[in-house]
C-alpha cells in the first residue's frame, strides 16, 4: 500500500518529464478559458488568455513540480510561434493592394505611434520611481513577443516581467481600442486593425482577425512594422540615456 | 497532405529568414523576416500557394495560445517586483490607453476615408 502511494506521489514529476503533460495542460486551460470567457459574456478586460494563464499557474502551483518543469514542456508548443509568424504572410498578401494604396499615411503615422507606445509607459514608470531593469522590461511592451524578448535581453530587463507586461498591454490595448473607437465613432476596420496591431501586438492581432479579415491584415501589418521599427530604434535611443 | 506541404513551405521560409538574419545581422526574429520574404514570393508569383493558405488559417488562430505559456511565469516571480507594482501597472495601463488614443487620432487624421461600408464590430467567435 505504501509502495503504491509513493508511486502515486511521484506521478506528477514523471508526467512533466516529457512535454506531453505541459502541452495537454496548456491546451486544456486554453479551451477552459474560452468556455469560461463565453459564460462570462465575453468581458473585454478579461480575455480567455488571462483565464487560461491563471488556471495553468494554479495547477502548476498545486502539483509538486516547478514552473521550470512546465516551461520546458511548453517550449515545444511555442516552437510553432515561428511558422505561425511566417503564416501571417497570407493575410498580408491578400491586403497588399489596400496597403499599397495607403503606404504614405501609414509610413507617416506608424513610427510616431510606435514611439509613443513605448515612451508613455517608460516615462510614467520613471516618474513613479521604477528602477532601470523594470524600465527595460516595460519599453518593448507593445512589440510582438519574439522581438520583445530579444530587446528586453539587450536592454537588461526581466523576461518574466516582460511577458507579464505583454499580456497586460495586450488586454488594455484590446479594451482601449474598442472603447475609444466607440467614443471617437471610428468604424473603419483598417484603422481599428492598425491600432490593435501597433499597440496590442499578437494579442491585438488575434482580436482583429475575430473582427474581420481586413482588420486582421492591417493588424498584422501594424504589428510587424512596429516590431521592425522598435527593434532598430529602441536600442539606439536607450543607449543615449543609459 | 496539403496541410503538411504548406507547413513545409512555412518551415522553409522560416529557415530562409533565419539564414538572412544571421548572415546580415538583422535585429529582428527569423519569423518576421520569413513572413516578409513569403509575402514577396507570393507577389513575385502573382498568386498564393493553396497549401500555404490551408495551413495558415489554423496556425494564425493559434497565435494567442502560443503566447500564453510564457505569461504563466510572471505569477511565480511576482514578489520580486513587489514594491514596484503600482508603478508597473499604472505605466502599462495608462500608457497603453494613451498610446491607443494617440494612434487612433493620428490615423483618423491622416488615413483617407474608406468608400466601402465599414464592417460593424459585431459577432465575435473564439473557436
Amino acid at each position: 500500500m505504501n509502495d503504491w502511494l509513493a508511486r502515486l506521489s511521484q506521478l506528477p514529476q514523471q508526467w512533466f518529464e516529457s512535454p506531453i503533460a505541459a502541452i495537454a495542460l496548456t491546451l486544456g486551460a486554453y479551451f477552459f478559458g474560452i468556455r469560461l470567457f463565453k459564460l462570462m459574456r465575453r468581458p473585454s478586460w478579461c480575455p480567455p488568455m488571462l483565464i487560461a494563464a491563471i488556471v495553468i499557474a494554479m495547477v502548476v502551483a498545486s502539483l509538486p513540480i516547478g514552473i521550470d518543469d512546465y516551461n520546458r514542456g511548453a517550449s515545444w508548443l511555442m516552437l510553432l510561434l515561428g511558422p505561425a509568424t511566417v503564416a501571417l504572410a497570407v493575410p498580408l498578401y491578400q491586403q497588399l493592394p489596400q496597403i499599397r494604396a495607403l503606404w504614405k499615411p501609414i509610413l507617416m503615422t506608424l513610427p510616431l505611434s510606435a514611439t509613443l507606445a513605448a515612451c508613455y509607459a517608460v516615462i510614467i514608470a520613471a516618474i513613479m520611481g521604477a528602477p532601470k531593469d523594470v524600465l527595460a522590461s516595460l519599453a518593448p511592451k507593445s512589440v510582438t513577443s519574439p522581438i520583445a524578448l530579444g530587446l528586453a535581453e539587450e536592454l537588461g530587463g526581466s523576461r518574466a516581467l516582460l511577458m507579464g507586461a505583454l499580456l497586460t498591454t495586450g488586454i488594455t490595448a484590446i479594451f482601449g481600442v474598442e472603447w475609444l473607437s466607440r467614443i471617437l465613432r471610428i468604424r473603419d476596420p483598417r484603422l481599428i486593425g492598425l491600432a490593435l496591431g501597433i499597440n496590442g501586438h499578437a494579442l491585438g492581432t488575434v482580436r482583429a482577425f475575430e473582427l474581420g479579415t481586413v482588420a486582421g491584415a492591417f493588424a498584422s501589418l501594424g504589428m510587424s512594422l512596429t516590431g521592425a521599427f522598435t527593434a532598430i530604434v529602441l536600442p539606439l535611443v536607450w543607449h543615449l540615456f543609459y | 497532405m496539403s496541410v503538411l506541404r504548406g507547413f513545409l513551405w512555412l518551415l522553409a521560409f522560416l529557415l530562409l529568414g533565419q539564414t538572412l538574419v544571421q548572415l546580415l545581422h538583422i535585429p529582428m526574429p527569423s519569423g518576421v523576416i520569413g513572413m516578409l520574404l513569403l509575402t514577396l514570393w507570393f507577389g513575385y508569383r502573382g498568386r498564393m500557394n493553396p497549401d500555404v493558405v490551408h495551413v495558415s488559417q489554423p496556425l494564425i488562430a493559434m497565435l494567442a495560445l502560443l503566447i500564453m505559456p510564457g505569461v504563466v511565469e510572471i505569477f511565480f516571480v511576482a514578489d520580486q517586483f513587489a514594491d514596484q507594482w503600482a508603478a508597473i501597472l499604472t505605466a502599462l495601463i495608462a500608457g497603453t490607453l494613451l498610446s491607443v488614443l494617440s494612434s487612433l487620432l493620428l490615423m483618423r487624421r491622416y488615413l483617407p476615408a474608406d468608400d466601402e461600408p465599414a464592417n460593424p464590430l459585431g459577432s465575435i467567435d473564439h473557436e
